[in-house]
C-alpha cells in the first residue's frame, strides 16, 4: 500500500467531525440513542446546497458535519484551460452575492503577476462598485438571517433595496448579476453620465430607509434578541484560530479588515471606520453588518465626491501573456478575506489558479461551534457566517 | 481572551520575522519583498517553521494552502498573515508521485479544511490530520484527484468512466 | 303549509344535518377565505400585491387553490402507519369545526346553547394536540417526529393559560354559557369584559396564537429547520385539510375571543343594535382579531422551543392566576359593581 494511502486511511478511520463535545454517546443503561438528521441539500432555508448531518440528542446537537460539494463546478480546473481574461466570468460565479469582489481579487492577482499600473479612475470605479456590492450583499444577509428566524418581511425589504442597486449595476455594467466588468488593467467601460448622481441619490435614500425598514424593526425586537443573544458565542482567540475573517471575526472584537491592513486599489484614499463588537455572537454579527452598511455608504459618497478623471483601462497588452511567476491578490469581500493565487508558466493560459474563499473557511466555524446548541440555533449561527454556496463550493 | 495585534512599523516587523526564522531554522531561501517574507524550506521542517511563526512571532492567521502540481513534484505554498500588513509565504516542494507531509492542524486549526481540500484535489496526504476526508468530491467510489495535471478534462468522458 | 313544513324540519335528525352542513360550509369557507386574505395581507405588508391574477383582484384565488389541491396526488411515505397518517388531519379538523356549534352569532342564532359552553370549548380544543402527534408519528420521518414532539409540548403547555384566562369571565358572568357571557356584556362598549380582563385577554390571545401554531409559535412546523415539521409528508387534499383546520381554528380563536372579551354580537353603542343582523358586529370583531393574527405572523420571528415554554409557564400562567385572584377579590369586595 502506498504511504499516502496509509496516511489517509489512518486519518479517516479515527476521524469524525470534531466538535466541542466529545464523541457522540449511547446511553446504554436506558438504551437511548442519538438521532441523525439530514438538514439536507434540498432545504428551503439553507444558504444554498449544504448538507448538514446533525446528530441530535433530543433538541440538543451533539455533532454537526457539513457535507459540501453539491455545487462544485471545478472552477480551478476550468481556469487552467481558459485564457486569463476568460477566467473573469468564472470568478463572477464564485460568490454570486459579491461578484465584484471576486473579479477584483482575480484581477489584482493577475496585475500583480504582470506588474501592471492601474489608472486612478479605474481604481476609484472599482472601489465604488465593490462598496455598492457590499451593500447589495449585507442587506440580503440580514434578510436571510431574519427569514430563517421566521420573519418573512425583512428579506423582501432587503431585496427591494438590492433590486435598486442591481438597476444601478445594470446601467453601469450591462448586467444585473454576472457583471464581467472589472477587467485586467482597469474596468470595461466608464460610468455613464448620469450614474454618479443616481448613485448619490440612492445611497441617500438608503441611509434614510435603513433605520425605518431594518434597524427599528429588528434590533429592538424581543424575539430577535432572545434568539440571537449568546448564540454562537466565540472568543477572539478561537475566532482567529479557526481562521475566521470578515464580520464574524470583527464581531468578536479583532479589527482585521483587509481594506485597511493590506490596502489595495483606491482604499488608501478613503477614510472609514472598522466596525467591531465585543459580544461575539449572532446579535453582534448582525450589528457589525449594519454598521458596515453605513460605512459603505460613507465610502461611496467619498468616492463620488473625489472621482478622478482619466482613462479607465491601463496600458495592457492585447494578448495577456505574463512571464513565469506567481501573482497574489487579496480583497475584503462581504464575507471575509478573499485571496487569489495565480501561477503562470509563460503561456496565455494560467497554470494554476487557487481561490481562498471566505465562505469555505468560515464553515469550519459551523463544525466547531454548533454542537451544544439547540437545533433551531443552527440558523442564527449560519447567520453569523453567512456563507454563499458558490463560495464554499467553488 | 483578547488577541493583540502587532503595533510596530511594517519595515521593522518584516526584518524581525526574517531574523526570527533565520535564527531558528536552516532555510533554503529567505528574502523580503515589500511586505512579504518569502521562505523556501524543506518539507520536514515545515511544522517547526510554522510553530515558530505561531508561538514565537505571534503570526496568528493561516490564509490558505495552495498546491501546484509541477508534474513530478508538488509545490505547497502556505501564506500566513499577521493581520497588520505583513504576510509570510512559506514554500515547500514534495518530490515524486506520493506527496506525504505532516499536517499543521495542531498549529493552525484552520488548516483542517485547507488540507482536506488539498487531499481531495491533489491526493496530498497529511500525516496527523484528525479527519482527512474528501471535501468536494464523492467520498466513496471516486479514486481520482481532479486537479492533477494527469486528470484530463475531456468532453467525451462520461459519468460511467469516473465512478 | 310552509309552517308545517318548517315544523317538520325543525326536529332531529334534520336539525342535526342542517347544523352539520352549516358548520362545514362555514369552516371550510372561512379557511379558504383566510388563505387568500393571508396572502394579500402578507403582500401588502411586504410592499407588494398579493395574488391578483384570479379575477377580480385575486379574490377568487381560494377557488384556484382548491382546484389545484383536489387534483394533486395524496402521497404517503412507505412504511408509514397509514391509518394514523390519514386519520390525523381529521383529528385536527374536528375541534376546529365542532366548537362553532356553541358560538352565538346573533341573538337567538346559536346552534347549541350549551350551559357548559366554555368547558366544551376547552375540552374539544385539547383534541387538536392529539392530531398533531398522530400526524408527526404516523409520517415515519425524523423531521415529522421532531415537529410532533415540539407540537405536543407546545400545545399542551399553552392550554393551561388558555383555560385560566377564561375563569375570570366565568366568575364575572356566573355561568359557563357563551350566550350568558354575551348577554352580560350588553349596553355599550364600556360593559365589555376587555377593560377589566385585559391581562386575561393578553394571555388568551397569546395562548390562542400558540394553539393555532402560528408565528411566533410555529416551531412544530418550523419552516426554517424542519421544513414542514409534522406535516412535511402530507400533500394534496390531506395537506389541505390540515391547513383548513389551522385556519378554521384561527378563526375560531378570534370568534371566541370576540365573544368573551369584546361582547360577541353586542353593538358598541346601544342605538346601533341591528336585531338579528347583529352577526355583522360579530363578524367585524372576529375579522379584526383575525387580521391581528395575520399581522403578527408577517412581522415577528419565531421563538425557540425552550423560550416558548418559558413564556407559557413562567409568564402567562402566573399572570392569569394573579388576575384570577384580583377578579375574585373585586367581585367579593364590590358585588354591586361587578355583579
Amino acid at each position: 500500500m502506498l504511504e499516502s494511502e496509509r496516511v489517509v486511511e489512518s486519518a479517516a478511520l479515527g476521524g469524525r467531525a470534531t466538535g466541542r463535545l466529545t464523541n457522540p454517546y449511547v446511553r446504554d443503561e436506558f438504551g437511548l440513542e442519538t438521532m441523525d438528521l439530514n438538514v439536507g441539500p434540498q432545504h428551503p432555508a439553507m444558504h444554498g446546497l449544504l448538507r448538514l448531518i446533525v446528530e441530535l440528542d433530543g433538541e440538543t446537537i451533539v455533532r454537526c458535519d457539513p457535507v459540501m460539494g453539491y455545487l462544485h463546478r471545478c472552477q480551478e480546473k476550468i481556469a487552467e484551460n481558459r485564457m486569463y481574461p476568460a477566467v473573469i466570468p468564472l470568478t463572477d460565479r464564485l460568490d454570486y452575492f459579491a461578484n465584484m469582489h471576486m473579479e477584483h481579487g482575480y484581477c489584482l492577482a493577475v496585475e500583480d503577476l504582470m506588474g501592471l499600473e492601474i489608472p486612478p479612475r479605474a481604481d476609484a470605479i472599482r472601489v465604488l462598485m465593490c462598496e455598492l456590492m457590499r451593500l447589495a450583499s449585507h442587506l440580503p444577509s440580514i434578510g436571510f438571517l431574519m427569514l430563517e428566524l421566521g420573519a418573512f418581511t425583512p428579506i423582501l425589504y432587503a431585496f427591494r433595496e438590492r433590486e435598486r442597486i442591481q438597476t444601478i449595476f445594470e446601467a453601469v455594467t450591462g448586467a444585473r448579476m454576472m457583471f464581467h466588468y472589472i477587467r485586467i488593467g482597469g474596468v470595461k467601460a466608464d460610468l455613464p453620465e448620469d450614474i454618479p448622481q443616481k448613485i448619490w441619490d440612492y445611497v441617500e435614500s438608503l441611509e434614510a430607509n435603513l433605520d425605518r425598514d431594518f434597524v427599528d424593526l429588528i434590533q429592538g425586537n424581543e424575539i430577535f434578541i432572545t434568539r440571537t443573544r449568546g448564540v454562537g458565542k466565540v472568543t477572539q482567540e478561537e475566532a482567529v484560530e479557526m481562521g475566521l475573517t470578515g464580520p464574524p471575526l470583527r464581531s468578536t472584537g479583532v479589527d482585521f479588515d483587509v481594506r485597511l491592513d493590506y490596502p489595495y486599489s483606491w482604499y488608501p484614499n478613503v477614510t472609514f471606520d472598522v466596525i467591531t463588537d465585543t459580544q461575539g455572537d449572532a446579535e453582534a454579527a448582525y450589528r457589525v453588518r449594519v454598521g458596515e452598511i453605513r460605512q459603505s455608504i460613507r465610502i461611496v459618497k467619498q468616492v463620488l465626491e473625489n472621482l478622478p478623471e482619466g482613462a479607465v483601462m491601463g496600458d495592457v497588452p492585447r494578448r495577456i501573456r505574463p512571464a513565469e511567476g506567481e501573482g497574489f491578490g487579496r480583497v475584503e469581500s462581504p464575507r471575509g478575506e478573499f485571496a487569489v493565487h495565480v501561477v503562470s508558466d509563460g503561456s496565455d493560459i494560467p497554470y494554476r489558479v487557487h481561490y481562498r474563499d471566505p465562505s469555505f473557511v468560515n464553515m469550519q466555524f459551523l463544525q466547531e461551534i454548533v454542537p451544544g446548541h439547540y437545533l433551531p440555533d443552527v440558523m442564527p449561527i449560519m447567520g453569523i457566517v453567512d456563507p454563499v454556496s458558490g463560495g464554499w463550493d467553488k | 481572551m483578547a488577541v493583540t495585534l502587532p503595533q510596530d512599523a511594517v519595515e521593522d516587523r518584516v526584518e524581525r520575522y526574517l531574523e526570527g526564522f533565520h535564527s531558528r531554522h536552516g532555510l533554503d531561501e529567505a528574502e523580503v519583498e515589500g511586505n512579504v517574507v518569502r521562505l523556501v524550506i524543506e518539507p520536514h521542517i515545515l511544522p517547526a517553521v510554522l510553530t515558530t511563526a505561531r508561538e514565537s512571532l505571534k503570526i496568528m492567521h493561516l490564509s490558505y494552502i495552495t498546491v501546484v502540481d509541477r508534474e513530478g513534484s508538488f509545490e505547497l505554498t502556505y501564506e500566513l498573515l499577521d493581520l497588520r500588513g505583513v504576510s509570510v509565504r512559506v514554500k515547500t516542494t514534495l518530490v515524486g508521485e506520493e506527496p506525504v507531509i505532516d499536517s499543521v492542524t495542531g498549529i493552525y486549526p484552520t488548516a483542517n479544511w485547507h488540507e482536506r481540500e488539498a487531499y481531495d484535489m491533489f491526493g496530498v496526504a497529511f500525516k496527523g490530520h484528525p479527519d482527512l476526508r474528501r471535501v468536494y468530491m464523492w467520498q466513496d467510489h471516486f479514486d481520482h484527484h481532479p486537479l492533477l495535471k494527469s486528470f484530463e478534462i475531456s468532453t467525451k468522458r462520461t459519468f460511467e468512466g469516473l465512478r | 303549509m310552509i309552517s308545517t313544513l318548517l315544523e317538520y324540519y325543525n326536529q332531529e335528525p334534520f336539525r342535526f344535518l342542517t347544523a352539520f352542513g352549516a358548520i362545514l360550509f362555514l369552516t371550510l369557507n372561512l379557511a379558504a377565505i383566510l388563505t387568500m386574505s393571508e396572502r394579500k395581507v402578507a403582500g401588502y405588508i411586504q410592499g407588494r400585491f398579493g395574488p391578483n391574477r384570479v379575477w377580480p383582484r385575486g379574490l377568487l384565488q381560494p377557488a384556484a387553490d382548491v382546484v389545484k389541491l383536489f387534483t394533486k396526488e395524496n402521497l404517503s411515505p412507505s412504511g408509514s402507519d397509514l391509518w394514523i397518517f390519514l386519520a390525523a388531519p381529521i383529528a385536527m379538523f374536528i375541534p376546529a369545526a365542532t366548537i362553532w356549534l356553541v358560538v352565538p352569532f346573533a341573538p337567538g342564532l346559536v346552534i347549541a346553547d350549551l350551559n357548559i359552553a366554555i368547558l366544551f370549548f376547552i375540552s374539544i380544543t385539547s383534541i387538536g394536540a392529539l392530531g398533531v402527534i398522530m400526524a408527526g408519528y404516523g409520517s415515519r420521518s425524523n423531521f415529522s417526529l421532531l415537529g410532533a414532539l415540539r407540537g405536543a409540548g407546545q400545545l399542551i403547555s399553552y392550554e393551561v393559560p388558555l383555560i385560566l384566562s377564561l375563569l375570570g369571565i366565568a366568575i364575572l358572568t356566573g355561568s359557563l354559557s357563551l350566550v350568558d357571557v354575551v348577554d352580560a356584556q350588553a349596553g355599550g362598549f364600556w360593559n365589555w369584559y376587555i377593560w377589566f380582563q385585559l391581562p386575561m385577554f393578553v394571555a388568551f390571545y397569546v395562548a390562542g396564537i400558540a394553539e393555532v401554531k402560528r408565528i411566533p409559535f410555529d416551531l412544530p412546523e418550523g419552516e426554517s429547520e424542519i421544513v414542514g415539521g409534522f406535516m412535511v409528508e402530507y400533500s394534496g387534499m390531506t395537506w389541505a385539510l390540515i391547513q383548513a383546520s389551522e385556519f378554521a381554528l384561527m378563526g375560531l380563536m378570534s370568534a371566541i375571543g370576540a365573544t368573551l372579551f369584546f361582547g360577541g354580537w353586542q353593538p358598541p353603542l346601544a342605538f346601533l343594535d341591528l336585531g338579528t343582523f347583529n352577526w355583522i358586529w360579530f363578524g367585524l370583531k372576529t375579522s379584526l382579531l383575525m387580521f391581528t393574527f395575520l399581522w403578527i405572523r408577517w412581522t415577528l420571528p419565531r421563538l425557540r422551543m425552550d423560550q416558548l415554554m418559558d413564556l407559557g409557564w413562567k409568564v402567562l400562567v402566573p399572570l392569569t392566576i394573579l388576575w384570577l385572584f384580583v377578579t375574585a377579590g373585586a367581585v367579593l369586595a364590590f358585588p354591586s359593581f361587578f355583579g
